[in-house]
């Protein structure tokens, strides 16, 4: 049996009002309501009255990891997070963007999100479809288990079938719908750089307008970026306004990372970023 | 002068207006509809509610080429683009974006310089105004009757379509579209019924509720000049904001540019892309100040430019209500629980 | 279209390039219309500005800097800009020579409010770089009958140390007129210079321009503004009299593109001239 919404909802209210209340954290990063019920928005509570303003149902799909960055070095908070907001909190930590102790990790348990712009379910297809956090300082409800275990992989079948000429072209052409908005790259918890390549004027690696060059500048830059680091909760994609699937990219060089070096994102404070970290034992594959 | 089509016929009707120009109408795609040219009559499809892009990109692209050069070389060899243009159709537009239109012609073409780009795209242009769907319910992110536009409105339509079982009703509006509608023989006479009909329409649609909040242009500017200050209303409400630019490309009143020369080998083109005032560079100047550096200025400006600057400049608010910032934004940022926020008491003020 | 297109340049070839300073980063640049129309359009007035245009490179805000009592030719002082932002086009046009073609667009934005300072003392106070369009002022002023139309005119020019300071030949010509007021000054002197040393500010102070009936036309580093308008304020001069020019991130100059908008205003159009009462009046954000 896991935890409702409801009951999710009531602990998270609970513990953001201790933890503001004791003053752990200065800040709690978790979920609020929107303009209905479809559409909670992400929510910073700094006074323990304003937990009272606090949601959580089917449609907090937001990572809240990617709001941290956001405020000075050192700042306490506390974050709400599902399985891989879990994991780009870790990341982040790996990184040296934020620290251990400064982060309080309250750990949603959770399947059966909805996507509130297509009423779907959100599972493996286009995120890492784990239920668990795997780390937590709190928990929020009761751990999920004996729901179904999908590979976040198993998606790229149709995609791994293609030729090399193939995927050109399906990229290619899912690329030229890009009206760069930038969507991607600032909902995604581990775009933090300032400022970002594509916005640099002297070299400039890519043009503004939204045609074919640029836009597989941008996009092919950015997924190498993220070659390692990307923990795969899907907000890139869920935020295109265009629906470019670029959970299918991010997914693959995720894969090949974890096949090669024998680790995936976030998954460990422990962990050094597969690409930061030289191991003499450290496959040679990507230079073959 | 009130004609009709059945709908079925619809791909009929495209054949022929592809024959005297461009047509830009409503064509379903992978994330929803667009405006897009018609290549093929077929692809004209009004089973839609409202496109993701807003129809302003017919006639302020996403990208307009004004200069193509070669480096290098002198500048008397840089050819200005001209733009010879066919007669355009912009087919299936609903209300709210009509509204757009006449806001945004008074900053490119009303007042100041006249921006050539702009007036010979929209002279160009016929307007297929298209009534929205009453029998179906608004979209909860819809707020267009707070900017006192009816879902059924034909003003500043040159021809106004409303839906009636299986058929399609057009009414001229302007003498342009009357001539229009002459041309279009394959269309028949409407009936008296239609006509009854088509007039109820027009006035149902003002019964027609989507969100709505009282809000009278002076008084909403001064509320927004009031607590233009007041950093802690600006930084609640843009907690959540990621910075991007999906509001204003989406939006049919966002009109900020940038002016890029862009080249590729020795060949370039200098034009006008869209730009937001929602990205980081977009105030950075070459000293490295940047008089917006944090993001709650930026939905600061974004917001006070529609609800508060354009009444002071231009007399209007720049908003029509279409709901697609609010519908698009990645993190449900809602520009009408805003506005209704600033109007309402000062529930932000903690004593 | 071409010839009304506002966002299209016209042809200009540089007559003449002047290195103003010794870091040779300051250079005036003096251009020449190739086509007699577009010189008989470009009608401008002191403190208005235009846009430079190099294809490939993109374009640059710059304010005029001659006066349009200088016929045949217009000139800009450009820096090349970029400390964090690398500046394209004016990098570019420092490595240009004489002879060169490029482009310019304008005039654009309000001049000094000349007919308000009609008949008024003027207070001329410059710093550094941001003395161009004060000395298209100067120069219009001082301009053969021109002269008549203004009361006593003071300069207080500042630049951080004598090889720095812009339009050297200008202000020896100027020191030796009579019915001008020249007080130049330097943060640092060096071995050869006789003239003033001290910050703008403090000269000011010294030099005390009389508020009566007097405007004072202030332009420089931020620095420089913020510790020279009290000067000002203690001198009694109201806000409606201070008049400056705002700088801020420009690209269409026409009031089009929504760059340089602060408040209900755009600075290339509005301005970029503003009184501080004016100034007063928009939000805080350039």
């Amino acid at each position: 049996m896991t935890s409702s919404f409801k009951s999710i909802e009531e602990n998270l209210k609970a513990e953001a009002g201790k933890l503001l209340e004791s003053g752990r954290v200065e800040i709690v990063l978790a979920y609020g309501r929107g303009y209905d019920e479809n559409h909670p928005m992400p929510f910073v509570a700094k006074h323990p009255s304003d937990v009272a303003n606090m949601v959580f149902n089917e449609y907090c799909i937001h990572n809240l990891a990617r709001y941290l960055v956001r405020y000075p070095r050192g700042t306490k908070i506390a974050v709400a997070v599902k399985a891989a907001d879990c994991r780009a909190v870790i990341q982040l930590i790996q990184e040296e963007k934020i620290k251990r102790d400064d982060v309080v990790f309250l750990g949603i348990p959770v399947y059966g999100m909805k996507n509130p712009k297509t009423g779907e379910i959100i599972d493996s297809k286009t995120t890492c479809g784990m239920y668990n956090p795997v780390l937590y300082d709190v928990l929020l409800g009761e751990e999920v288990h004996g729901q179904k275990i999908v590979s976040p992989y198993d998606v790229l079948a149709d995609y791994e079938a293609m030729d090399k000429e193939a995927r050109w072209a399906f990229w290619k052409k899912e690329f030229d719908r890009c009206i760069r908005c930038y969507a991607c790259r600032k909902a995604c918890p581990m775009c933090y750089c300032d400022p970002c390549f594509i916005d640099q004027s002297k070299p400039r690696w890519g043009d503004k307008s939204p045609q074919s060059h640029g836009n597989l500048m941008y996009h092919l830059t950015r997924f190498h970026h993220l070659a390692g680091r990307c923990i795969d909760c899907g907000e890139c994609s869920r935020a295109c306004p265009v629906d470019i699937p670029l959970y299918l990219f991010h997914k693959k060089v995720a894969k090949e990372c974890e096949e090669m070096f024998g680790q995936a994102a976030g998954m460990s404070i422990d962990d050094k970023p597969a690409l930061v970290n030289f191991r003499v034992d450290d496959s040679d594959k990507i230079l073959e | 002068m009130l004609k009709k089509t059945a709908i079925n016929k619809i791909s009929e009707l495209a054949a022929v207006l592809m024959e005297k120009g461009t047509l830009l109408a409503p064509v379903k795609e992978a994330a929803g509809f667009n405006f897009r040219e018609i290549s093929d009559a077929g692809q004209v499809n009004l089973h839609f509610h409202n496109t993701i892009i807003s129809p302003k990109s017919a006639f302020f692209p996403q990208m307009e080429d004004f200069v193509r050069y070669q480096t290098g070389k002198s500048i008397l060899e840089a050819a200005p683009v001209e733009l010879n243009l066919k007669p355009v159709f912009l087919f299936g537009v609903r209300p709210c974006d009509v509204k757009s239109f006449e806001i945004m012609d008074i900053h490119f073409s009303g007042t100041g310089a006249v921006d050539p780009y702009w007036k010979k795209r929209r002279e160009a242009a016929t307007i297929f105004g298209h009534a929205f769907d009453l029998n179906e319910a608004a979209d909860p992110a819809e707020f267009y009757h707070t900017l006192g536009i009816g879902a059924a409105d034909p003003q500043g339509s040159d021809i106004f379509m409303v839906t009636k079982d299986n058929d399609l009703l057009f009414k001229s509006i302007t003498p342009k579209g009357k001539k229009l509608l002459e041309e279009l023989t394959m269309l028949t006479e409407a009936s008296a019924g239609d006509r009854k009909y088509f007039e109820d329409y027009i006035a149902r649609g003002h019964d027609y509720k989507t969100r709505f909040a009282s809000v009278e242009p002076k008084a909403i500017a001064t509320e927004f000049e009031s607590i233009f200050d007041n950093r802690e209303f600006w930084k609640n409400v843009s907690n959540a904001c990621l910075s991007c630019g999906v509001c204003t490309f989406v939006c049919p009143t966002c009109y900020c540019f940038d002016i890029c020369d862009e080249t590729l080998f020795n060949k370039g083109t200098r034009r006008r892309v869209w730009d937001a005032c929602m990205f980081t560079d977009f105030t950075l100047e070459a000293s490295g100040h940047n008089p917006r550096t944090n993001v709650y200025q930026r939905l600061r400006q974004k917001i006070c430019h529609k609800y508060s600057f354009s009444i002071r400049k231009y007399g209007v608010i720049s908003c029509v209500g279409c709901g697609r910032c609010t519908r698009y934004c990645p993190v449900n940022i809602d520009i009408f629980s805003i506005v209704e926020q600033a109007v309402k008491a000062k529930w932000y003020k903690r004593l | 279209m071409t010839n009304k297109n506002p966002y299209i340049p016209m042809p200009v070839k540089i007559s003449r390039i002047i290195d103003e300073v010794d870091t040779h980063d300051i250079k005036t640049f003096r251009f020449e219309f190739l086509n007699k129309e577009d010189e008989a359009g470009f009608k401008y007035l002191p403190g208005q500005f235009g846009e430079l245009s190099i294809y490939g490179k993109g374009e640059s805000p710059i304010g005029i800097a001659s006066s349009p009592t200088q016929k045949g030719y217009v000139e800009f002082t450009v820096q090349r800009a970029g400390a964090v932002v690398p500046g394209m086009v004016t990098s570019a046009l420092h490595e240009m020579e004489e002879g060169a073609l490029m482009g310019i667009r304008g005039p654009l934005g309000k001049s000094w409010p000349l007919e308000y300072l009609e008949g008024k003392n003027i207070v001329i106070v410059g710093g550094g770089f941001a003395f161009t369009t004060l000395r298209s002022l100067i120069n219009y002023m001082i301009y053969g009958k021109n002269r008549e139309r203004f009361g006593s005119i003071t300069i207080i020019y500042g630049a951080r140390n004598p090889g720095l300071l812009l339009y050297k030949d200008e202000l020896i010509e100027w020191g030796k007129r009579t019915d001008l007021n020249l007080n130049v000054t330097v943060d640092k002197a060096d071995a050869a210079w006789k003239g003033r040393e001290g910050f703008v500010p403090a000269v000011c102070k010294e030099v005390a321009p009389g508020k009566e009936n007097a405007v004072a036309v202030i332009c420089g580093p931020p620095v420089m503004i913020r510790f020279t308008l009290p000067v000002f304020f203690d001198l009694g001069f109201s806000k409606a009299n201070i008049i400056t020019s705002l700088e801020m991130r420009m690209k269409c100059g026409i009031g089009k593109c929504g760059r340089c908008n602060v408040g209900s205003k755009y600075v290339c159009t509005d301005g970029p001239v503003f009184s501080l009462a004016e100034l007063d009046n928009l939000t805080q954000e350039y």
